[in-house]
C-alpha cells in the first residue's frame, strides 16, 4: 500500500458559505454568498432586496407633503438628513423661500441626527469587531439622550416627519437651546470615551488596520460617498462642495483618511463627530427668533413642470433625491440615490483575500442600512 | 435659494443659468466633439441647478467616457443612474455625473423608444453603473446591451416580465383613495 502524499492528505478545495439574510452581523436583511479557500475569502456575492418596498413608486402617488414621511422609512437612522434632500428638491423646484430660522433647525437637527447615526455606529461596529458590550451600551446610551431630544420635538423617536417643504411642522419646545446645550455636553463626553474605548484599544487596531483598503480611484469608480469615500483620501463632503443650507456660513473641516481600510473608515467617522458639535455650536449663535413657515404657502403645493437631482451629504454619504415634475401636486418620477447603494457595490472588491472572520468588520465599516439600499 | 442669502433672486438664478448654459456647455460640448449633443433649455424639461446634456441612445456610452476622460473638467464619478418612463414617447435612461476636482455636475439623458428599450452598458465606464443598471432593467424593461450580471437585483429574480416603476404598472387602489378630490375640493387650491 502507498501511503498518501502530504498534498492528498491535505487536499482543500473552495467552499461556499451562505451568510444571511437573517445573520446578526448584517445589520439587517442582507444575504451574501462567500467562496472561501480554507479561512481566506475568494467571492462575495452580495443579493440585496429583502427591504424593498416600491417607495419610490408610492411617492408618485402622494403629493409633496405627504411624501416627506416616506423619506424616513428609507433612512431610519438618519431621519432628517433623508427628509431634507426631499423637500429642498421640493422647495428648490417650486421656488420657495424658506425662513431663516427654519433653515437653522434644520441644520441643528441634521447634525444632530449625524452624531446619533455615528454612535449607533461606533458602538455595532465594535460589537462587529469583537469589542463586545462595553462600546456597545455606552454609544446607545449617548444615542438615546439625542433620541430624547429628537423625541421632545417631534413626538417621535424615530420617524419623526418634521420637515415640511417651506419650513417646519411646528416650533421647537421653548427649552430647546438648553437642551441642545445638554445633548451636545453629553456627546462630547461619548465621543470622548469612543476614542479610549475603541481607537486605543489592541483588540480593536489588531482587527481593523490594514484590513478591507481601497484605493481612492477605486472608490470613486464605484460612486463611493460619504465617510467611506473620504476615508480612502478624497476630500468629498457635500456640505463644502455643493453647499445648501447655510453651510457656508459655519466653519468646519472635512475629515479624510489615509488608507482607505476599516480602521480609517471608522476613524473619520469618529472624528467627524466632533466636527458636527463645532457645527451644532456655531448653528446655536446663529439661531433668532422668526417665523418657521414662509407667510404665503399654498395648502396645496404644486410645481412646474421640470426637474431637480438634489443631493446632501447624510451620515452615510450622498443621499440624492432625483424630482421629476410635470406640474402638479405630485412627483411625476422620484428617485432616492441611496449612498450605502453604491458603497455596498464595492463590497467584493474589499473582501477578497481577507479572511472570513474580517468580512464581517469590513461589512460593518460601510455602516449599511438595508431599508436605505433596498428603499 | 442661493445659500448666502436664503432668498430667492431673479438677478442671481439668471446668471447661474447663464453659467450653465454657456460656461459649462462650452466645458462639456468640447469634450464632447463629433457627438450629436444638444444641451436642454426648454424651461419645462431644463433641471432647476444642472445643465442636462441630450445625447442619441446609440452614442451615449461613447459620450460618456469623453466626458469621464475629458481634459479640465472630468467628470469621474458616476452619482446616479435611473429611468423615466414617458409612455408612448419612451423611456429616458439619466445618467448624473460629477467632477470630484472641479465639483461641477452634467446630466446626461437619451430617449429610448418606446418599442426598442435597448442602450449600451455603462459598466465599462464605470464599475458603479452595474447595480444601477439592474435596477433600471428590473423596473422598466430597459435592456443595457453588454451587461456582465443581468440579474434582477431588488425584485425576485424569476420576475422578468413585470415592471413596477412603469406609469403603465397599476398601484392597486391607492391612486383613488389619495386623489385630489378627497381632500381638497376643486378650485379650493
Amino acid at each position: 500500500m502507498v501511503a498518501n502524499t502530504p498534498e492528498q492528505e491535505f487536499e482543500t478545495r473552495e467552499l461556499l458559505i451562505n451568510m444571511g439574510p437573517q445573520h446578526p452581523s448584517t445589520h439587517g436583511v442582507f444575504r451574501m454568498v462567500l467562496g472561501v479557500d480554507g479561512e481566506v475569502v475568494t467571492d462575495v456575492v452580495p443579493y440585496i432586496g429583502y427591504m424593498h418596498r416600491g417607495a419610490e413608486k408610492l411617492c408618485e402617488t402622494m403629493d409633496f407633503r405627504q411624501g416627506v414621511g416616506y423619506m424616513d422609512r428609507t433612512e431610519y437612522l438618519a431621519n432628517f438628513n433623508a427628509e431634507l434632500s426631499y423637500v429642498l428638491a421640493v422647495e428648490r423646484l417650486a421656488g420657495i423661500e424658506v425662513p431663516e430660522r427654519a433653515q437653522w433647525i434644520r441644520m441643528i437637527l441634521c447634525e444632530l441626527n449625524r452624531l446619533s447615526s455615528h454612535f449607533m455606529f461606533t458602538g455595532a461596529f465594535g460589537t462587529d469587531v469583537g469589542v463586545f458590550g462595553t462600546a456597545f451600551v455606552y454609544s446607545f446610551r449617548e444615542r438615546e439622550v439625542i433620541l430624547d431630544l429628537f423625541e421632545e420635538i417631534t413626538g417621535d423617536r424615530l420617524m419623526y416627519a418634521y420637515f415640511r417643504p417651506g419650513g417646519l411642522a411646528w416650533e421647537v419646545p421653548e427649552n430647546f437651546e438648553t437642551r441642545v446645550h445638554e445633548v451636545l455636553l453629553s456627546a462630547r463626553h461619548g465621543i470622548r470615551e469612543m476614542d479610549s474605548l475603541l481607537t486605543e484599544n489592541e483588540i480593536f487596531l489588531a482587527r481593523t488596520k490594514g484590513v478591507g483598503a481601497i484605493s481612492a480611484a477605486d472608490a470613486v469608480d464605484w460612486g463611493m460617498s460619504g465617510p467611506s469615500l473620504r476615508a480612502s483620501g478624497v476630500p468629498l463632503d457635500l456640505r463644502r462642495d455643493d453647499p445648501y443650507l447655510y453651510y457656508p456660513q459655519v466653519d468646519f473641516d472635512v475629515i479624510t483618511g489615509e488608507a482607505g481600510d476599516v480602521f480609517d473608515r471608522y476613524h473619520v467617522r469618529l472624528r467627524e463627530m466632533r466636527e458636527s458639535v463645532r457645527i451644532i455650536e456655531q448653528c446655536m449663535e446663529h439661531l433668532s427668533d422668526g417665523p418657521i413657515l414662509p407667510e404665503r404657502l399654498p395648502r396645496m403645493l404644486r410645481t412646474p413642470p421640470g426637474e431637480i437631482y438634489e443631493r446632501t451629504e447624510a451620515p452615510r454619504g450622498e443621499y440624492g433625491i432625483y424630482l421629476v415634475s410635470r406640474g402638479g401636486n405630485r412627483p411625476y418620477r422620484l428617485k432616492v440615490r441611496s449612498a450605502c447603494f453604491s458603497n455596498l457595490q464595492a463590497l467584493r472588491d474589499m473582501t477578497i483575500g481577507h479572511y472570513v472572520a474580517d468580512a464581517v468588520v469590513i461589512l460593518g465599516s460601510i455602516d449599511i442600512v438595508l431599508c436605505e439600499v433596498d428603499r | 435659494m442661493s445659500p448666502e442669502e436664503g432668498a430667492p433672486d431673479a438677478a442671481a438664478d439668471d446668471a447661474a443659468r447663464d453659467y450653465l448654459e454657456t460656461t459649462i456647455w462650452a466645458e462639456v460640448d468640447r469634450a464632447l466633439s463629433g457627438i450629436t449633443a444638444r444641451p436642454v433649455t426648454d424651461e419645462e424639461e431644463r433641471s432647476v441647478i444642472d445643465l442636462v446634456v441630450r445625447v442619441p441612445p446609440r452614442e451615449v456610452v461613447t459620450a460618456l467616457r469623453a466626458l469621464r476622460d475629458a481634459q479640465g473638467m472630468n467628470f469621474d464619478y458616476l452619482r446616479s443612474l435611473t429611468a423615466v418612463d414617458y409612455e408612448e414617447e419612451g423611456v429616458d435612461v439619466v445618467y448624473h455625473l460629477y467632477s470630484v476636482e472641479t465639483r461641477h455636475n452634467v446630466t446626461v439623458k437619451c430617449r429610448l423608444a418606446a418599442d426598442r428599450l435597448v442602450v449600451e452598458s455603462a459598466t465599462s465606464v464605470w464599475r458603479a453603473a452595474n447595480w444601477y443598471e439592474r435596477e433600471a432593467q428590473e423596473m422598466f424593461g430597459v435592456r443595457f446591451e453588454g451587461h456582465p450580471d443581468p440579474r434582477n437585483l431588488l425584485l425576485p429574480e424569476e420576475m422578468t416580465d413585470v415592471f413596477p416603476l412603469r406609469k403603465s404598472h397599476p398601484l392597486a387602489e391607492i391612486e383613488v383613495l389619495q386623489g385630489e378630490g378627497i381632500a381638497y375640493e376643486e378650485g379650493e387650491l
